[in-house]
């Protein structure tokens, strides 16, 4: 025993000091955190050959269709800044290529989030992008901060996303609130050109969710800077995925409002104007948001779709030179034009993310943040030309808006700069 | 809101109620003689809306005319289903887990194979009828809606007349009051529980291909229809066929009326609290209360 006791002492001397100084360098390492975290990302692997970058969106599912148009969005990104031999990084003395992680959240919050953990803390990457729509950006942005590793989503624009106070968060979609506003200032300049009146009345109907309430709040913030302009006569709200809209469209008939503004999904969007159509509702101008020109509706609605306006965060025919090129650079990619906004707000999020890891001359990810805060993309493709986000990290690019004419024809009508035609304000019967 | 307006909505109402009553019958003939809540129902009413789509578009059939080739389609569809994988649920006299997580899967089942074949774009049928109206004293009717509605009515009559004049339906009928009795009179049960669960499937397709010509769709199409359903069944009374219809002509009427007194966006909720209203207070539905008016009278 005594042997045994002294064997212990004696031979176990240097390995007892190990566990204690592992015990000391592994506290030392949690008490650093974060920031170690950081650093080891990028310097455990020294300068690596590539640019590790996280991408998890909806590529399967009910968002699997314009999830991955954002994917699309983003290899050309990729591809068009790896041709040039890649990403400047200072500290590395080097272009380096990026390099995607993809990972396929199957429209799924749930697998969304845990995909979004297993790329933040397993795979080594810079930064991550990823969701497309709300309810996965609302779930995928709780990560950011406590990774720390910088997450930009080029499909989720509700702003409640981006009021908690995170640091870690960007997006690259303008807030829905601003689409309400910027609809308002569409109306508001067609009196200022006298081919409205002013106190004229609006009926409003929109979807019973966050995206809704930000539209209306939008609405109603113009409508108080600018008292007298308009009045809303009808103000209600309605469920996601309604089977009859009969009831709500016969109040807004009775309300003999002017202007139906309203804010939906898509296919509460055809099943509502259908049903408008149908009941034979008039309206002098008519918006669903920022639904509109979307071919599915068009082709479900037919002539019931010509002269609806919407705001939109971006259109192929927005007349700047990076935008025709984007469009050619895609075609020749993928054999067909960007559908909707989708792949445009993708590849802006790679460019800045880009010009992020420039400027800040290193893959650490905290100075990557810290750029990302402030960079500036003056050839963006979004209404505008500029890409920079605000202090909560979501960008504030104004809306265009759009209106469908017959034969399938789409019109920018606002802002004036990128007017390819005359607004109609008053929906021929 | 003036007399106009009113009768405008009571029209309205009328006419979901019929498509109410043709996407809830299918699942009370399963739920009436097997025990089963369908809950691929769902999964089987978007299958019908792609019938018709395909059929519109790839054979350029009327729509309304694929609606009505469902039913022997979707029959066969659901004979098939039954042959190869209800049967082997075991039979009992109240919904078991094994039918729910089967019929369940199967939702999950034929809804990827939806996303896998058609993806998750919204799609929609669109002809000459869909935007079409016609007005009878300041009442204005959407011929779509109409039409889907007599069609609906056309099948409830169609299976009053087989439940009650065929030796099949009175299998069924008497199977959905006693399973029992039945087997003690001689009905084969396993047969007429393949038939019905194949009838059952036909009405499902039937409202799917009829819905297709009023909404826009993907492979999620019909989870909101199917809780509507549930709460018309269970408000008709589970296993009656007029308790259905006077079930969903009420969800119909109180959906589409309480725009006046409560805000749009409690118009499911309403749904929700009907049923909990049903199962407290008339745990039989309608049917239940019909039946015990009866007794009194």
């Amino acid at each position: 025993m005594k042997n045994r006791g002294i064997g212990v002492h004696g031979s176990s001397r240097r390995p007892a000091v190990r566990p204690a100084i592992a015990c000391i360098v592994a506290g030392a390492l949690s008490l650093l955190g974060p920031w170690w975290s950081g650093i080891a990302s990028a310097e455990s692997a020294g300068c690596p050959d590539a640019i590790r970058v996280g991408l998890v969106f909806p590529m399967t599912g009910r968002e699997g269709r314009p999830g991955t148009y954002q994917v699309e969005g983003i290899r050309l990104a990729m591809d068009l800044i790896n041709a040039r031999g890649g990403v400047n990084v200072k500290e590395c003395g080097k272009r380096l290529p990026f390099k995607e992680i993809l990972y396929d959240d199957q429209s799924d919050q749930g697998r969304s989030v845990q995909l979004v953990e297993r790329t933040m803390s397993s795979d080594n990457v810079v930064a991550v992008l990823g969701a497309y729509a709300t309810v996965l950006g609302q779930a995928q942005s709780v990560m950011a901060d406590r990774y720390q590793v910088p997450w930009i989503t080029p499909g989720a624009g509700t702003s409640t996303i981006f009021t908690q106070g995170r640091k870690w968060i960007f997006g690259v979609l303008a807030p829905v609130e601003l689409l309400g506003y910027t609809t308002m200032k569409f109306l508001g300049s067609l009196v200022d050109q006298g081919k409205f009146e002013k106190g004229l009345k609006i009926a409003i109907a929109v979807e019973n969710t966050d995206h809704g309430k930000e539209y209306v709040a939008g609405v109603n913030r113009w409508i108080k800077e600018h008292p007298g302009a308009f009045k809303v006569v009808y103000n209600e709200s309605f469920q996601l995925g309604g089977a009859d809209f009969s009831g709500i469209l016969q109040r807004i008939k009775t309300a003999n409002a002017d202007i139906f503004l309203s804010d939906a999904h898509l296919q509460d969007y055809i099943a509502m104007q259908r049903q408008y159509t149908q009941m034979g509702l008039r309206h002098r101008m008519v918006s669903y948001g920022a639904r509109g020109p979307e071919e599915p509706a068009r082709k479900a609605l037919g002539p019931a779709a010509d002269y609806i306006f919407a705001g939109i965060w971006w259109h192929k025919d927005l007349p700047y030179p990076q935008v025709k090129a984007f469009v050619q650079e895609y075609a020749k990619k993928y054999h067909r034009e960007p559908d909707s906004w989708y792949a445009a707000t993708a590849y802006d999020g790679v460019r800045a993310l880009a010009a992020a890891i420039e400027s800040a001359g290193s893959l650490n990810r905290t100075s990557i943040r810290n750029a990302l805060r402030k960079v500036r993309l003056t050839d963006s493709l979004l209404p505008g030309k500029v890409l920079d986000f605000e202090e909560n990290g979501q960008v504030m690019a104004p809306f265009v808006i759009v209106q469908n004419k017959p034969g399938g024809k789409v019109d920018f009508v606002y802002p004036e700069d990128s007017r390819t035609g005359e607004a109609v304000t008053r929906i021929p019967r | 809101m003036g007399l106009d307006d009113l009768l405008n909505l009571f029209v309205a109402a009328i006419l979901l109620a019929g498509i109410y009553t043709t996407m809830s019958i299918g699942m009370t003939v399963i739920y009436g003689v097997m025990k089963m809540v369908n809950l691929a129902h769902a999964g089987f009413m978007m299958l019908g809306a792609y019938f018709a789509l395909e059929m519109s578009e790839r054979l350029h059939i009327d729509p309304l005319v694929s609606s009505v080739l469902a039913v022997p389609v979707f029959f066969l569809l659901g004979v098939a289903t039954h042959r190869s994988m209800v049967r082997f649920v075991p039979v009992a006299d109240e919904p078991t887990l094994p039918s729910l997580l089967l019929l369940f899967g199967l939702w999950l089942v034929l809804q990827n194979v939806g996303y896998g074949v058609w993806g998750a774009d919204d799609r929609s049928i669109f002809s000459a009828l869909t935007m079409a109206t016609f007005q009878f004293k300041g009442i204005v009717v959407p011929v779509i809606r109409l039409i889907v509605f007599g069609i609906a009515l056309l099948s409830l009559v169609a299976l009053h007349l087989f439940l009650h004049h065929t030796w099949f339906g009175r299998s069924v009928r008497a199977l959905t009051q006693n399973r029992e009795a039945g087997q003690l009179a001689g009905i084969d049960t396993g047969r007429t529980a393949m038939l019905t669960f194949g009838l059952g499937i036909a009405f499902t397709g039937l409202a799917g291909a009829l819905l297709a010509n009023l909404y826009s769709f993907t492979p999620e199409f019909g989870s909101s229809f199917m809780l509507r359903s549930f709460v018309i069944t269970v408000l008709g009374g589970l296993e009656s066929f007029s308790g259905v219809a006077i079930g969903a002509v009420i969800v119909a009427l109180i959906e589409t009326f309480s725009i006046l007194v409560v805000p749009a966006s409690y118009q499911h909720a309403i749904s929700f609290i009907l049923l909990v209203v049903a199962l407290l207070v008339l745990p039989g539905g309608i049917e239940g209360l019909l039946q015990r008016w009866r007794r009194l009278g």
